[in-house]
């Protein structure tokens, strides 16, 4: 039975570690492989003891597919291609590519309670973004103690084996184009909005496919498109659904409360810290200001950390496909950052008097500029920090979230901080609402929901199935769901055989079943139902006729002529459905059944029928030979 | 600039706080579960609705550093699917049960919300006897040890039944066929009911029907369609009666028949849906009430001084997200369904439009700031 098999990996119920096993027509595939960034033992990673007990990975697995660069969606892939010993293809999107270590980078030196980090609220409530800075760190935070730690090993050698760089998936209709991982398997991207780089992806296998969404974000915001997919009619749609019991507040909404907090605090005379990573969401809250204050006509400078600027701008050169049509635009204009009210900063601007807007890195405060900015300004009440995103623990950044306003410093040193703390999540995910709109899209014929707890999504379930009459699954880490589907194979008949088919004899009424011999004949993916002759003349081989002869003794005096007329008359008043003939020679033929009269040898009383047939006619000769034993009927 | 981001730039100065949601299909019916939860419900016709018991964002639930919790989005906590139409819906309190009422209107569902997964079931229903398709019945909970029912659509029809043995405890017993458009409990012995015509009046049940009531409101009033509520906190009328042409009766219960004050709102036209007319009394504010149910607008009064007959008044706040917001664009603007006040936060509202949005906001008193 033809099926297909998912499997999600991990060890817990629990979000984060995106990382699932599919099995399709018999290639093995696996989606995103995350990491956890509540833990900071084994229990960060998928479990991959359910691949590697059957052997060597690279042998099972026909590729690996990322869909972008969150950690908890690729932070296991050094582990996995380090320790666990996976070096077989590895595709993504080239914004995936370019980032992806970094983050991975930046996350080993943050790293560092070696003891078991509990879940906090905000990560399950949240599960908020999971992304770190681009700059390297400085000072204030400890390295890793044990060198038994994952990530020591160089990414170098990551990076070298096989990625393979999806093209972009941004230009309308918003699709890459195909690529063949083997001549059997082949996938294609869909953009999926909610960071640069994200894709949505297919996995097609003859005609049997599955579309993995990663995760995308169906209403369009800034700086990237909406997520979007064609009536593909997978078989399985695979969606997580962390965000599908949510009903998100508007865009508008989320940006009004941001502008609300930025200007008040200005308006008062003080200066807002918003500690931000390079990519994304930076732009993104830069071009809402610039549009504020060019409406409300403010004069309080914003400014932006040069190095920011730079990367930023570098990154966004490269990946102008992947952001939506509007910046695209803008950017063939001017500079991404060329913007009337903002600047580029200087260190030294942190002392000025009066209000001010400042982006500085990293985001977590951590280390780095925006740490030396958050010193400098935490004492005074009429100031304000941001925090636009999760923060691991350990940095300032989550202490502050925490509630904590005394701070440890180096040196001993305590900081009071007396600013107002602000936590505001910008990060773009489909909610409810979102996740039907692409089901709807998509048209599969299975759902299969990721990451939820089954008792809080029986409501969501029904939700799907009821609308979209499909099977709506819920694995749990761990746990196969398999699905019967049914391929349909077409084959070609030739024409010569459904000629001679037509020319032998009575058809059968239409819809009935006929019989038929040919031969099946599979080559490169194509199949062919051909006579027996034509498949042998292909294969150069002389055919063997098989021919059965069985003799039947009736007991009747008259000569042998006679008989065969008796079995005549006899034949064809039973086996109306049949062609019976009597030939010349005086054999009678049943369909290609040959039976001839003969007197036996020793006993004239007795005549020999002789009932010969080919093995095609197995079941008709067998039937006529048990109907010649009874007898034939007495002579009127 | 598109009038959108106008106004939402206006918003700054206008809203402490604002939310907007898209339900998946619109509702009239907003009610509490506690204070952190309420429940929506879809009145579609011809299609399944759901019922959603939504979990209000943490930042509008906690009390202190509101500012360290990102959370803005609603929960869906539990979900359930109605074959007809949701025109009202009561949560019994200190049950997991839920009463509703609709089209068409021969019974009422009562439903269960799960304790160990998120489905709200059907799970039984109590029969209303009423004869003509096209009412529904109007509901109230007497809540108590033993949970009661109050329904009718005409005064005729009133009853309260027992919800758990569904036997009939109360029945109005009078013959007269007014149509209701609302009920209202008031303590464990007494409801107040208030009739299309403007007719309203307190009932005791421990009594053969002899309510306190008023006379239809002024002699000469065009009629229209009324509803009414009781409530208001500080000194001062404490029921409200808002009428289909914008007028709003202010009564004191001691004495209905001396309407304290009757007067004129601002709305550009009548009702063009006057089912869907409320007016609330603020819990947390004095002598403040809110009306809907004219346009895409909710309109909020300070009823304080407001004296005498046939004055035209301001509203102290009007929120206009429905129609600014309209992000559809659709032809026709959205008409706001229902409102409700959030039982703790004073100036916090939440409101419900025909284009299936749902807002949360939290208006800025610009009297009291000068």
């Amino acid at each position: 039975m033809p099926e297909i098999r998912v499997t999600p990996l991990g060890a817990g119920q629990d979000v984060g570690r995106s990382c699932i096993l599919v099995s399709i027509a018999g290639k093995n595939v696996m989606l995103d492989c995350g990491m956890h960034m509540g833990f900071s033992d084994d229990r960060r990673f998928p479990d991959f003891s359910y691949i590697t007990r059957s052997g060597r990975l690279t042998d099972f697995l026909d590729c690996v597919i990322i869909s972008h660069f969150h950690l908890d969606h690729c932070g296991a892939l050094p582990y996995f291609s380090e320790m666990v010993g996976y070096d077989g293809p590895i595709y993504m999107t080239q914004p995936t590519q370019a980032i992806c270590p970094i983050l991975l980078e930046d996350y080993r030196k943050i790293a560092v309670d070696k003891k078991v980090v509990e879940i906090t609220k905000h990560i399950h409530d949240n599960r908020a973004l999971r992304y770190v800075e681009l700059l390297p760190l400085s000072g204030t935070v400890q390295e890793p103690q044990s060198t038994s730690n994952a990530f020591t090993p160089p990414l170098t050698h990551w990076l070298l084996s096989p990625c393979i760089l999806i093209p972009s998936a941004c230009e309308t209709p918003g699709t890459s184009p195909l690529m063949l991982v083997d001549d059997e398997l082949e996938i294609k991207a869909y953009y999926a909005g909610h960071v640069l780089g994200a894709a949505m992806f297919q996995i097609k296998v003859g005609s049997e496919s599955v579309v993995y969404t990663g995760d995308y974000n169906m209403t369009p915001d800034r700086h990237l498109g909406a997520a979007w997919i064609d009536k593909c009619r997978p078989n399985l749609l695979i969606t997580e659904s962390t965000y599908a019991t949510t009903i998100r507040d508007s865009k508008r909404c989320r940006e009004r409360d941001f502008l609300k907090k930025v200007h008040e605090t200005v308006e008062r005379g003080g200066k807002v810290l918003i500690p931000v990573f390079a990519l994304g969401r930076a732009q993104e809250l830069c071009i809402l200001l610039e549009t504020f204050w060019e409406r409300m006509d403010l004069k309080a400078p914003i400014y932006f950390s040069t190095g920011l600027t730079e990367k930023a701008n570098h990154y966004y050169k490269l990946f102008i496909p992947w952001t939506n049509q509007k910046i695209r635009k803008t950017f063939v204009q001017r500079n991404m950052f060329e913007f009337k009210h903002v600047k580029a900063f200087d260190r030294a601007f942190a002392d000025s008097p009066g209000p001010m807007v400042v982006f500085a890195t990293p985001g977590m405060l951590h280390a780095g500029q925006s740490l030396q900015i958050f010193r400098k300004w935490a004492g005074n009440e009429k100031n304000m920090v941001i925090m636009p995103g999760y923060c691991v623990q350990g940095t300032v950044g989550h202490k502050i979230l925490s509630g904590q306003r005394k701070l440890e410093m180096e040196g001993r040193q305590v900081l009071e901080v007396k600013m107002q703390v602000e936590y505001m999540s910008f990060s773009a995910h489909a909610d409810a609402k979102g996740i039907m709109q692409l089901v709807g899209q998509a048209e599969p014929e299975n759902v299969l929901l990721v990451h939820g707890e089954a008792k809080k999504m029986e409501f969501l379930k029904q939700k799907i199935e009821q609308e979209f009459r499909v099977s709506c699954y819920m694995p749990a880490n761990g746990e196969t769901v398999t699905l019967p589907t049914s391929p349909s194979i077409p084959v070609g008949i030739s024409l010569g055989l459904l000629k001679r088919e037509l020319a032998q004899g009575l058809l059968p009424d239409s819809k009935k079943p006929r019989l038929l011999h040919g031969t099946l004949i599979m080559k490169d993916s194509n199949f062919r139902l051909v006579s027996s002759e034509q498949a042998l003349k292909e294969l150069g081989l002389a055919e063997h006729q098989l021919r059965f002869t069985c003799r039947v003794h009736l007991h009747d005096t008259r000569k042998e002529q006679e008989t065969a007329v008796r079995v005549y008359s006899h034949l064809k008043s039973v086996l109306k459905d049949h062609c019976v003939q009597h030939l010349p020679d005086g054999s009678v033929t049943v369909e290609s059944i040959l039976i001839q009269a003969a007197a036996h040898s020793e006993d004239p009383g007795t005549k020999v029928l002789l009932v010969s047939w080919t093995y095609q006619d197995e079941e008709l000769g067998s039937y006529l030979t048990s109907l010649l034993k009874k007898g034939l009927p007495q002579a009127s | 600039m598109e009038p959108a981001e106008d106004w939402l730039v206006e918003s700054l100065r206008l809203y402490q706080d604002f939310h907007a949601f898209d339900l998946s299909g619109a509702t009239r019916v907003l009610e509490w579960i506690g204070d952190k939860g309420i429940l929506v419900a879809g009145y579609e016709s011809l299609k399944k609705n759901e019922i959603l018991h939504l979990i209000l964002p943490l930042r509008l639930s906690v009390k202190e550093n509101q500012g360290l919790f990102p959370e803005r989005d609603f929960k869906v906590r539990h979900g359930g699917f109605s074959d007809r139409s949701v025109f009202d819906l009561k949560y019994v309190p200190d049950t997991r049960l839920l009463v509703t009422s609709g089209l068409p209107g021969c019974y009422l569902q009562v439903w269960q919300v799960a304790e160990d997964s998120d489905v709200i079931k059907a799970v039984s229903t109590i029969d209303v006897h009423e004869k003509e398709g096209r009412l529904w019945p109007r509901m109230a909970i007497f809540s108590s040890a033993a949970p009661g029912v109050l329904h009718g659509a005409r005064l005729s029809s009133l009853k309260v039944v027992d919800l758990e043995s569904q036997k009939t405890t109360y029945s109005s017993g009078i013959s007269d066929d007014e149509l209701l458009s609302s009920l209202q409990v008031l303590d464990a012995d007494t409801f107040a009911f208030c009739c299309t015509s403007g007719r309203l009046g307190l009932v005791d049940t421990r009594q053969k029907w002899t309510p306190s009531e008023n006379f239809r409101p002024g002699s000469g009033s065009a009629g229209g369609r009324w509803c009414a509520e009781a409530g208001g906190r500080g000194p001062g009328p404490s029921i409200a009666s808002l009428g289909s042409d914008g007028q709003l009766c202010l009564l004191d219960p001691r004495d209905l028949c001396q309407p304290v004050s009757l007067v004129q709102c601002p709305v550009s036209m009548p009702s063009p849906d006057p089912e869907l007319l409320r007016v609330t009394w603020a819990p947390g504010l004095d002598n403040c009430l809110a009306i809907s149910g004219f346009d895409g607008t909710v309109q909020v009064y300070d009823v304080t001084s407001w004296g005498g007959m046939g004055r035209q008044v301001e509203p102290l706040f009007t929120h206009k997200g429905h129609i600014f917001l309209d992000g559809n664009g659709m032809d026709t603007a959205p008409l706001v369904t229902t409102h409700t006040w959030h039982p703790c936060k004073p100036r916090t509202l939440l409101s419900a439009a025909s284009d299936a949005s749902l807002h949360v906001w939290d208006w800025v008193d610009l009297h009291a700031a000068r």
